[in-house]
């Protein structure tokens, strides 16, 4: 009789509780994915991809979408709204992030490669059907959604990881109780400051607040926006990397010396939105700040103290700099206080219900009276744009000034990736555990109920 | 188990183009002890693989001597050790195309080595494979070798172990990609990662090459180019150096005006921008009357470079000879006429120049294509050798330059030992070209990824001790020149100067410009804050960033920078650009240079893992590892 080793008893218990669940965890500006059970997703690629404008061909990844050409249109499948507005971009791309870096691509079925298309080849297609190599038959898929998204949409996600891909179970999170589970917390107050959309989700013992649920645009792209504005009124000239071909040192405020690239054709307006926005990330990095706090910064003397801390300097890929003093505050004044958004043609004012402490206090009251003070004690800040530096406090300050007598704790990760990936860990949290197994639905459950089985299963 | 002992241990760096591999460390490191090009040919049946060409012995016409029916026919099989014609290569860009062939190849390595019972195989990963790819490849590992211990590390790490640092950015500029890593105390980046950059290789260079002399001379061919690539003669030119000769102006790199600023002509205005290049053009590269303008007019006779293989094919052969007979002496001649005309008109010989300023440079080719056609026409052994003798130019240079061309060479030393021996030399002339090997936005992409993987590592605070040490490794940066070209183009577009804005007596406030150090004006800043009431915010930093010096204007020296970066974690970079210095204590590598570290610090990591180790660190999978868990089971122990 052999009596099971003491070390490899649990070993075999737990593999065989191991499932390898993929995660996937889509997002305006990057998506994640990886294996459950990591500590972090293998696989971000930006969601932003290239397609060609002669012949329509897609481009995914970093290295594709970053070289200048004269054709290559740059695009994004998600809406202003938060929502995939293209679903069969979106698919190829989250098919993409998973086969790059994760499983490896299978080979294409002769049917499905685009040489035999046949607009009467439907018998053909039929008894094909059983045979076509779909690429993610291993493994059963946990998807983040955000907590606003529609029932067709939903719908929509199971379909294409169950139809196009072959998983064999499949799991939709909402990505807010996600990230709570990534913070070790079953009931939060969820401030997910993204790059399109900042979110603010009421979870309550694991379940998400629908009726709560608040989400605005003024998020990471909002603060670009508003720099590119401010650039415009301070006439700061902005010029991507890849027109620079080599710079030299200028004065302050002096114009560039630069030399400049020529092309013959230049590459679209698309193209130069993206390459501008690596260099505005750069300066969101080492310029711009979030006022502390107490107080908007347009209160009292808030101004005066923050123009006497010492300005930054800032260098453009073209050589031009200069520092930057109150405007590296007044960029981000417009996620808190609405009248201080800087406006002009490309910028609406955004309204007040629209900037973060008007949504918390708006998720609040659809939460129960008695559930308040527990969701203010446990507020999870998470998203990159939530590395403003200052953001926190200035969060802090605002909820301390609208609700004085519970007592407020912020909950952020100093930890990079677990603050830009909470979702992502979360869902790897959930995806490794034994019982994942028994929430799942099933590629036989998927084929008996159809598509709106997400809505019973969840929720 | 009994633990693993220095002289026990595979250590297996497959790349695209030459699988690194060998049996047992020695006392000192040295490089890598076999060297492998990365390539099977098919077999007699699909899914069978020979290391080596196996070539038919008697070919048809032999056949027919014999007389006898196609049953019975006597086939000797003869194997070629030179040619790679047909050959399957498994690798390709760092992924794995052809897994058969791939498995196979690390057979072949595997009984290469012929390693004694109880031996790990530590195997150096590229950064494209995909987990999937480990489980794959761990499976076959264990299946076939039954090896009791296996490793599998990143290649990038491996290259950290080489260096012995905790930051650095490891460029790998490889066959058909390029990966940059940015590993920040010994945590590899992934998410920001540039992982297999297409057209960013050493075979991106070779087609540059390529497509830049094939215009002017329509024989030359992809070999001619690779192999001009390895040649000394090629070489890439820091970033706006001007190219020799006068008809090098129609290059986009040539024209810098920053390089011409720097020069002595700072502050000119874009107008006078070309005029600062020109005169740096006028000293640089002779002219049309010197001594090599004269052999490039000589050489228009010979009409560039010569399909030789063809003419052989073509029956022309003894044509050919004689007019190659002919031909050198009257070289002889003109290089006796030339010789008088130089020391007449007192004028430099062009070989004592650098290469750099030399407009035509000459290289040794290795004819393989006639090599093989010469083979196919089943000579005699004598014939063929004579054959040889005659076309082969090699040795009549001097042997120095011989030496040099092969200098650069990536085969083993076995392979090239041969390819010496019975290869066919041939002089090739080419032009200012061949300092164009990266032009056409090679050496721009590569960068551009160095910048993209330094700025996607999310602690701002990290960029700078990332962009301080540089590691450029792999076989495709060995093209003379090229880190320097890449320090200097990095340097040039993505270096942060010292502002002059953080001088407090740069920005006062005022509408008055100001006369600058350059000449120029400071234009009137018409920031908001600026001409707001209170303090000169300006003013206040200067104070506050404990910026004791007042200094002129544009006379900014790194101090500033530094009292600037120090007051806050935030900030941009790079403000300094510099390579990791390299680890001198391994003599044997010291000789041949750091292009293959990362094989050295996967003998350091070995070392670590299966001697000082010992498994405690899960390092390695052992083979009770592999029983348990299976393929899955690598994740845990992959570094």
């Amino acid at each position: 009789m052999a009596v099971p080793n003491a070390n490899t008893a649990p070993l075999s218990e737990y593999a065989g509780d191991e499932v390898s669940a993929l995660v996937l965890d889509p997002g305006w500006s990057t998506t994640r994915a990886g294996f459950a059970g990591e500590d972090a997703p293998k696989s971000v690629i930006p969601t932003h991809y290239g397609v060609s404008s002669s012949d329509s061909r897609l481009f995914f990844g970093e290295n594709a979408i970053h070289s200048p050409q004269a054709n290559l249109q740059i695009k994004n499948p998600w809406s202003a709204d938060g929502i995939v507005e293209d679903w069969d971009t979106a698919a190829k791309l989250w098919e993409y992030s998973i086969t790059s870096r994760l499983t490896g691509p299978k080979p294409t079925h002769p049917e499905k490669n685009g040489l035999n298309d046949d607009p009467n080849g439907e018998a053909m297609e039929l008894d094909a059907q059983e045979e076509v190599e779909k690429p993610l038959t291993e493994n059963p898929l946990l998807m983040t959604e955000p907590g606003w998204n529609p029932v067709k949409a939903r719908e929509k996600y199971i379909e294409i990881a169950m139809e196009d891909w072959g998983v064999p179970a499949y799991w939709l999170g909402r990505s807010g109780v996600l990230a709570a589970f990534a913070a070790g917390k079953a009931s939060a107050l969820v401030v997910d400051v993204g790059a399109n959309i900042t979110s603010v989700t009421p979870v309550v013992d694991g379940i998400m607040m629908k009726k709560g649920v608040q989400k605005s645009p003024l998020a990471g792209n909002f603060v670009s926006n508003q720099i590119r504005a401010m650039f415009k009124q301070n006439q700061v000239p902005l010029t991507p990397h890849y027109m620079v071909s080599s710079k030299t040192a200028v004065d302050a405020g002096a114009p560039s010396q630069a030399t400049y690239k020529k092309f013959e054709t230049a590459p679209p307006a698309s193209y130069r939105r993206l390459q501008e926005e690596r260099v505005l990330t750069e300066f969101k990095e080492s310029v711009v700040q979030c006022w502390t706090g107490p107080g908007k910064l347009s209160n009292g003397t808030n101004e005066e103290i923050a123009k006497s801390q010492p300005p930054r300097p800032f260098e453009m890929p073209d050589g031009w700099n200069q520092v930057f003093g109150l405007d590296r505050f007044k960029v981000t004044e417009g996620l808190f206080d609405e009248t201080a958004a800087l406006e002009d043609d490309e910028n609406a004012k955004p309204t007040k219900a629209q900037t973060i402490p008007a949504m918390i206090q708006a998720a609040l009251n659809q939460v129960d009276v008695d559930q308040r003070p527990h969701l203010l004690n446990n507020v999870v800040v998470t998203g990159a744009s939530s590395f403003l530096p200052g953001f926190n406090d200035r969060l802090n300050a605002e909820l301390q000034g609208m609700y004085p007598s519970p007592r407020i704790r912020l909950s952020a990760p100093g930890n990079t990736i677990e603050r830009k990936y909470a979702s992502w860990i979360g869902g790897s949290i959930l995806g490794s555990l034994g019982s994942f197994h028994q929430m799942w639905i099933s590629k036989k459950e998927y084929d008996e109920h159809g598509a709106n089985i997400v809505e019973k299963r969840c929720k | 188990m009994p633990p693993f002992k220095d002289d026990q241990i595979i250590i297996i760096s497959p790349g695209s183009e030459t699988t690194l591999a060998q049996l047992g460390l020695p006392e000192s490191f040295t490089p890598a002890a076999f060297r492998i090009r990365s390539r099977m040919f098919p077999g007699e049946k699909a899914g069978e693989w020979e290391p080596n060409k196996i070539r038919k012995k008697g070919g048809p016409g032999a056949h027919g001597a014999n007389g006898s029916t196609n049953g019975d026919t006597e086939v000797v099989y003869e194997e070629d050790f030179m040619s790679e014609e047909g050959a399957v290569w498994p690798i390709a860009g760092g992924k794995i195309v052809n897994w058969s062939c791939f498995f196979a190849l690390m057979t072949h390595v595997y009984n290469t080595l012929n390693p004694p019972f109880h031996t790990p195989i530590l195997l150096i990963a590229q950064p494209v494979w995909t987990m999937k790819d480990h489980e794959k490849i761990t499976q076959f590992f264990f299946e076939r070798f039954k090896m009791p211990a296996f490793a599998l590390m990143d290649s990038a790490v491996a290259t950290m172990y080489a260096y012995g640092v905790q930051s650095a950015t490891v460029i790998d500029i490889g066959k058909g990609k390029c990966d940059v890593t940015a590993i920040s105390e010994f945590l590899t980046h992934e998410a920001g990662r540039t992982v297999a950059l297409e057209n960013a290789g050493g075979e991106a260079m070779t087609k540059r090459l390529l497509e830049v002399i094939k215009p002017k001379d329509k024989h030359f061919s992809r070999d001619m180019a690779e192999q001009l690539k390895k040649s000394p003669i090629c070489e890439i030119l820091p970033v706006g150096t001007q190219l020799p000769g006068p008809a090098s102006g129609s290059e986009e790199a040539v024209s810098n005006p920053a390089a011409a600023a720097s020069t002595g002509a700072a502050g000119s205005g874009p107008g006078q921008r070309d005029t600062g290049t020109a005169l740096g053009a006028v000293p640089l590269g002779p002219g049309p009357d010197t001594v090599v303008g004269d052999e490039a007019n000589g050489d228009d006779e010979s009409e560039g470079v010569i399909d030789v293989a063809s003419i052989v094919t073509g029956g022309k052969m003894q044509e050919y000879l004689a007019k190659k007979e002919r031909e050198k002496l009257e070289k002889d001649k003109n290089k006796k006429k030339n010789a008088a005309d130089a020391a007449a008109a007192n004028i430099a010989k062009p070989a004592r120049l650098p290469n750099s300023k030399r407009e035509k440079g000459t290289f040794m080719y290795e004819d393989h294509k006639l090599l093989d056609t010469l083979k196919e026409m089943n000579l005699s052994k004598g014939d063929l050798a004579e054959m040889r003798e005659r076309l082969d130019e090699g040795p009549k240079s001097k042997a120095g330059t011989a030496e040099e061309t092969t200098n650069g060479d990536a085969t083993s030393p076995v392979a090239s030992g041969l390819a010496k021996a019975g290869s066919i030399k041939r002089e090739i002339e080419v032009g200012t070209e061949r300092f164009q090997a990266v032009s056409g936005g090679i050496l721009e992409s590569i960068a551009d990824a160095v910048h993209k993987t330094i700025t996607s590592v999310e602690e701002v605070n990290k960029r700078s001790e990332l962009w301080d040490s540089l590691i450029i490794v792999g076989n495709g940066a060995k093209i003379r020149g090229f880190k320097d070209a890449l320090m200097s183009l990095l340097q040039a577009k993505y270096l942060i100067s010292p502002s002059s804005a953080t001088i407090f007596t740069s920005e006062l406030p005022s509408t008055i410009s100001t006369p600058a150090g350059t000449g120029a004006n400071t234009p009137q800043p018409q920031l908001g804050p600026h001409g707001g009431s209170g303090v000169n915010p300006l003013l206040l930093a200067a104070t506050t960033a404990q910026n004791p010096h007042m200094m002129h204007p544009g006379q900014s020296t790194p101090a500033s920078m530094h009292s600037h970066n120090m007051h806050s974690s935030h900030g941009q970079t790079p403000t300094s650009i510099k390579i990791a210095k390299v680890p001198e204590y391994f003599p044997e590598w010291k000789e041949v240079g750091y292009d293959e570290s990362t094989f050295l610090g996967a003998q350091v990591a070995a070392k670590v893992l299966f001697v000082v180790d010992q498994g405690l660190g899960k390092g390695y999978m052992t083979r009770n590892d592999w029983n348990d868990s299976g393929p899955t089971g690598i994740h845990d122990f992959a570094i």
